[in-house]
């Protein structure tokens, strides 16, 4: 079954057939060509930002999420060269407005394909109630778990892990592909995001160091220190991160 | 008010900005996207939704992960 994208013209017009044809007569890369492809993976923001936060969690004393931010990062540079190799029509180098967020040959919608048959609402309320109870289970049994402790540490990253494996293949459900959003209200957006990010590390680098706390330039993570440290404030800093996680995985 | 005063006040500002613009983004058509609007946006690419999924697991880790 032909993908959504492939019957649609890319950003220079062309249609599928044209496609084929300049793909058969296309000469084969050189090798040097080749590096500079798999090189250009690294070249995404994405892949900077998450290398930077490799870094920079690794020398807070944190080897165990820098070596995992590693891995994600130069995997998805990886998947991203592999995708621009494959053409333009594939993975991220698709244009938004294709929807085509990852491979639908898993039986998954792609993002502008609407499914059809029952009512979305009735078929998804089992689910939702199902994913409720098992949100507050998790959330109760993990927070049980004392913070930075290996069963904490398991029940974190394995959730983590299902979550980052599932979105890398695509969304999970048909979704409208929004269109171009406008740039005013993004910039804000981003601005403001740039303004936490920037107060955050501010006050990371007016600590006495970057693994001692400071009273008078608390990080998040110090402020919420004290709420951590129950049971309760645990299952329900977890709860949190879970809907929070919930709601990215269904965009 | 003292350096932790200001810092709190800092992160304070940050969220209540957020919930403004939020709240002036679902309320009118004043050309400011909704958050959701925005993630969905930015998740149409993997390198985007990748990205936007690492950052939610890596506070997870961070803050209860040795």
């Amino acid at each position: 079954m032909r993908g959504v994208a492939d019957d649609k013209p890319d950003r220079d017009g062309a249609g599928p057939d044209e496609r084929a044809v300049a793909r058969a007569t296309a000469a084969p890369p050189d090798r040097s060509s080749s590096a500079i492809t798999a090189m250009s993976g690294f070249r995404e923001p994405i892949v900077v930002i998450l290398l930077l936060t490799a870094f920079f969690t690794a020398v807070s004393g944190r080897s165990v999420d820098g070596v995992l931010l590693l891995v994600v990062a130069v995997s998805l540079a990886w998947d991203s060269a592999r995708s621009r190799r494959a053409g333009p029509q594939r993975g991220d180098a698709a244009p938004a407005s294709a929807g085509t967020a990852g491979p639908p040959a898993d039986g998954r919608p792609s993002a502008g394909q609407r499914p059809t048959g029952r009512p979305l609402l009735r078929r998804r309320l089992p689910l939702v109630i199902a994913g409720l109870v098992l949100g507050v289970l998790y959330a109760a049994v993990a927070g049980s778990f004392t913070r930075y402790s290996w069963p904490a540490t398991a029940a974190v990253i394995s959730l983590a892990a299902v979550v980052v494996v599932a979105g890398w293949r695509g969304p999970l459900r048909y979704r409208p592909v929004p269109g171009r959003l406008p740039l005013p209200g993004s910039a804000l957006w981003a601005g403001l995001l740039a303004a936490g990010g920037l107060w955050e590390l501010a006050s990371l680098f007016q600590q006495p160091s970057l693994t001692t706390t400071s009273y008078g330039h608390p990080t998040i993570s110090a402020l919420t220190d004290p709420l951590l440290t129950s049971h309760a404030g645990r299952s329900v800093a977890i709860g949190i991160w879970l809907m929070i996680g919930w709601f990215l995985v269904d965009r | 008010m003292n350096a932790h005063d200001v810092t709190v006040l800092g992160y304070l500002v940050v969220l209540l900005a957020g919930v403004l613009l939020e709240l002036i983004a679902v309320r009118r058509r004043s050309g400011i996207p909704p958050l959701g609007e925005v993630f969905t946006r930015i998740m149409r690419t993997r390198t985007g939704r990748v990205g936007v999924l690492v950052a939610w697991a890596w506070i997870g880790v961070h803050f209860f992960a040795r």
